[in-house]
């Protein structure tokens, strides 16, 4: 997963719910060093009883927001859908020559 | 020694299967050969009165398992049934990408703050856990696997239920020896690597309460007994929070909010725990870490409770009987008035 443009991540989730795994498994592919090179990760845990969807909260560094449903989603499918406005900022990055 | 000779077990059935045939060719090339059933010895008198004593067909510390033994994966799973049976409070946490340096400083962190309850619970005389207690990372489905043998396999009958016992003058030996065969499908095992424990663990259709927390990167901490005392010093550590359990103070402990310290903490997260096979949130956890005393407070608390309501419920039956009994004076303290009476009367 591309995580270099990621600057805000925040994720609420309820543990006791099997829909929450993708939640967990996303915070789990953020590199060790995203948060001392200035990504913020908020996870928010909710209590066992709370039927609250699992809400994943991204903002991106040319400002864009994206927020999305995770219980309906598996893993590969959060991947696709943070990894398209990455790569738009990939190619962007890279056209203008570093 | 006698001259070995090789036997050939193809060649003895060709002969058993064409003795009736007239040409029969000579199968066995060796004389003893064909005479071997006639010289079978009778077996001894004291093996045809009683029975042989049971052999014990593998290592006893070392029953037959399901799984081949020596990989890793099976020790894990012995292992990990073995801290789920001996623990009563586990932690569980998620830990995402924490680096070893990171892992290694939370550790060391954690041992200091547990001594430091060890010595407030040597000062008190209480038994101390601090090397007990660690933060473990374990293989997450080879863990859910030995928490469903845990929950499930329950064996009912001891294998050693059969068996002679040892002081029956019958048995020529006093060991007392199960009598299951080396075969892992033997149902009569009932260590957690047995295949029937595997089936039974296998049965889907049995859900566990931890289901959900179950996959993902888990470490756990694991207590030999429930004491909220400790409790506190890992939650403090691992998961401070600000009311109920803070975390050390700078000046108190300076270590801690070290980078290395802070920045894998951020990384590591509870999810609950599993309290004497019940399992809690992260808010129950807090309840169970506030618990004063303990195991030993609460017992300490209901003992008082009860000796109360024995001391009203004494004196609530003592009110009674005490009542009945002035009554009962009363009344003979009348009747013998009243008997005197007439008596002095009379005088």
């Amino acid at each position: 997963m591309l995580t270099r443009f990621l600057t805000d991540v925040r994720i609420t989730f309820n543990p006791f719910s099997a829909r929450s795994k993708s939640a967990r498994l996303f915070l789990s592919l953020i590199p060790p060093n995203a948060r001392t090179e200035g990504m913020k990760v908020e996870a928010k845990m909710l209590p066992r009883t709370s039927q609250e969807p699992a809400n994943l909260a991204v903002k991106f560094k040319d400002g864009k927001e994206m927020n999305l449903d995770l219980s309906k989603m598996r893993i590969t499918d959060v991947m696709e859908e943070v990894d398209r406005h990455s790569r738009t900022l990939a190619r962007k990055e890279e056209l203008l020559g570093n | 020694m006698p001259p070995r000779i090789r036997v050939r077990p193809r060649a003895l059935c060709i002969r058993c299967l064409e003795s009736t045939t007239p040409f029969s060719r000579p199968a066995a090339s060796y004389a003893s050969v064909a005479t071997a059933s006639a010289t079978t010895p009778a077996p001894p008198i004291h093996q045809t009165i009683r029975s042989a004593p049971p052999i014990l067909r593998y290592p006893p510390t070392q029953p037959p398992s399901h799984k081949p033994p020596e990989v890793r994966k099976t020790q894990l799973h012995r292992q990990y049934q073995s801290l789920l049976r001996s623990s009563p409070l586990i932690l569980i946490f998620q830990h995402n990408n924490v680096k070893a340096v990171e892992l290694m400083s939370i550790r060391r962190e954690l041992a200091v703050a547990l001594r430091k309850v060890d010595a407030d619970r040597l000062k008190s005389g209480q038994d101390t856990l601090a090397e007990d207690i660690r933060l473990q990372i374990i293989q997450t489905n080879i863990f859910a696997s030995a928490l469903r043998v845990v929950e499930f396999f329950n064996p009912e009958e001891g294998t050693l239920d059969h068996t002679p016992h040892p002081t029956d003058p019958r048995t020529s030996t006093s060991a007392q020896i199960p009598q299951t065969s080396n075969d892992a499908a033997d149902e009569r095992f009932k260590h957690g690597l047995s295949r029937r424990a595997y089936e039974v663990a296998n049965n889907r259709k049995l859900k566990l309460e931890l289901e959900p927390i179950l996959s993902g990167p888990l470490a756990v901490v694991a207590f030999p007994s429930v004491t909220p005392q400790y409790l506190k010093a890992v939650m403090s550590i691992l998961s401070p929070s600000k009311g109920d359990f803070p975390a050390p103070t700078r000046r108190a402990n300076p270590d801690y909010y070290e980078p290395s310290v802070q920045q894998g903490l951020q990384k590591l997260m509870l999810l609950g725990a599993r309290v004497e096979g019940k399992v809690f949130d992260v808010e129950g956890t807090k309840w169970v870490g506030g618990i004063d005393g303990g195991v030993d407070g609460l017992q300490a608390q209901l003992v008082h409770m009860l000796q109360g309501v024995g001391g009203s419920l004494t004196s609530a039956l003592e009110g009674a009987s005490k009542s009945l009994y002035f009554t009962v004076e009363g009344r003979r303290m009348d009747l013998e008035e009243k008997e005197k009476g007439p008596e002095e009367k009379k005088e």
